[in-house]
């Protein structure tokens, strides 16, 4: 596929889309229904029917009886970790092998037009950045993922959250899985923003910052208290009347879905004529530029409010400026 | 008191490029802007105190290899994020094809 029909590439060889990033429409006045539907197809699909899917297939297949989990074992536990490492392994490797490693389409729809292996740095374990952000998500992200997941299933299992059946309760729990990707998207903004403070910053965001050129591994490269305050998501649902599989989405909205802002690339190709969308250009956008869209891509318009929304546009990069140069006097006038 | 240090051949820098120069435990980096003047700046970012004259040099900005962030190296200003505090700049001569820094 031909990029320069979508978009377009700088003097540093950076691709940008032509389509100015929009919030979900359901915030757009006025309310277009035609825009409304052809969004909740995209809502469902192909992200939140494969989070769905993931689900299912651990809760009938993965997790243990409840029985099982009325006693946290080293057993179970370890089994859960094995799964959340071979699933991420085979789903994230699988992308940043096709893009990165056999670099299938080239830099086509690649928004940094350089690749992170051609440029070691002394900022990664080893000067690499795929080794560092790959021990990382195993080593630190995965096990902490799985510490959430542990500690979620143990609580449903002892009776300490309200446990609902699909049965009695179809209508509450179908809503919460519809809403389970805002409550995601609501709980990133806040944690995010938090630390994106001066020294929540210093202290444990600069890691996945690191990455300013992020590509798969790069999704679940984080700080430990990072790493579990994003997989603490799912812990909603101990609080929220629930279910195990909503909270199990919820999970993996989390932990599988971190790849979706973190591809690189707009189109991932599939065939020389077809591509689907990555939906990374919000948080790519933020990798870039560090202080804008801490959210998502506004499902739950939370950048828009506190006015830290960047679209792609010259507008959307004036507003940041601005920002930004306030920001700078600021810092400059403590400096002298 | 201020003075005039010899930094080297002017032709050692290349266009849009830059080069690091160290004097008396200070680190400076040079660059020759498009229209073929030079500059100089404090050598190391303002961020985290990596060497500027490694970075990506386009126009009139410098680009951080760290983490991206840039500054104008004609007046030193922060440009991007995470950059922030602006960059000291030194003023700067070519006379016989020697540049020479004023510190």
């Amino acid at each position: 596929m031909d990029d320069s029909q979508y978009g377009k590439r700088n003097k540093r060889g950076d691709w940008a889309p032509f389509a100015a990033l929009k919030p979900a429409p359901l915030w757009v006045r006025p309310l277009n229904l035609g825009n409304i539907l052809h969004w909740l197809v995209s809502y469902v699909w192909p992200w939140n029917a494969f989070h769905m899917v993931t689900a299912l297939l651990y809760w009938y297949a993965v997790v243990p009886d409840v029985e099982t989990l009325k006693v946290i074992g080293w057993g179970w536990s370890l089994r859960l970790y094995a799964v959340n490492a071979a699933a991420v392994f085979l789903l994230y490797g699988f992308f940043e092998y096709q893009l990165y490693v056999r670099r299938g389409q080239g830099t086509s729809f690649k928004y940094n037009g350089k690749f992170p292996a051609d440029n070691p740095s002394d900022v990664f374990w080893f000067n690499s950045q795929n080794i560092d952000n790959f021990l990382r998500s195993f080593l630190v992200s995965i096990p902490l993922w799985t510490v959430v997941e542990v500690l979620m299933l143990w609580c449903y299992a002892n009776g300490h959250a309200p446990w609902l059946g699909w049965a009695e309760h179809p209508y509450w729990l179908l809503a919460m899985v519809f809403l389970a990707p805002a409550i995601h998207e609501t709980h990133f903004f806040c944690i995010h923003t938090a630390i994106h403070t001066r020294l929540g910053y210093k202290w444990i965001h600069a890691i996945h910052h690191n990455s300013v050129n992020p590509t798969p591994w790069s999704s679940l490269s984080m700080h430990p208290l990072e790493a579990f305050l994003y997989h603490a998501v799912a812990l909603w649902h101990l609080v929220l009347p629930s279910n195990p599989i909503v909270a199990l989405f919820q999970l993996h909205i989390a932990g599988f879905g971190a790849l979706n802002g973190h591809i690189g690339f707009d189109e991932v190709e599939v065939t020389d004529g077809t591509a689907f969308k990555s939906h990374a250009y919000a948080h790519y956008l933020h990798h870039k530029h560090f202080e804008v869209n801490y959210g998502g891509d506004q499902l739950v318009p939370l950048d828009l409010l506190f006015g830290t929304w960047h679209d792609g546009t010259p507008e959307g990069e004036a507003r940041m400026n601005a920002r930004f140069a306030k920001k700078r006097a600021r810092l400059n006038r403590e400096q002298a | 008191m201020p003075q005039w240090i010899d930094a080297g051949a002017a032709n050692d820098v290349e266009i849009e490029e830059a080069i690091r120069f160290d004097h008396a435990s200070q680190t400076f980096a040079i660059f020759r802007s498009p229209d073929d003047e030079y500059f100089c700046t404090a050598g190391l970012c303002t961020h985290e105190k990596v060497h500027l004259a490694d970075g990506l040099v386009m126009d009139f900005e410098v680009e951080c290899p760290k983490h991206s962030g840039a500054f104008d190296y004609r007046t030193g200003e922060a440009k991007r994020a995470p950059v922030c505090v602006n960059l000291k700049t030194f003023p700067i001569k070519v006379e016989k094809g020697r540049i020479h820094i004023e510190i």
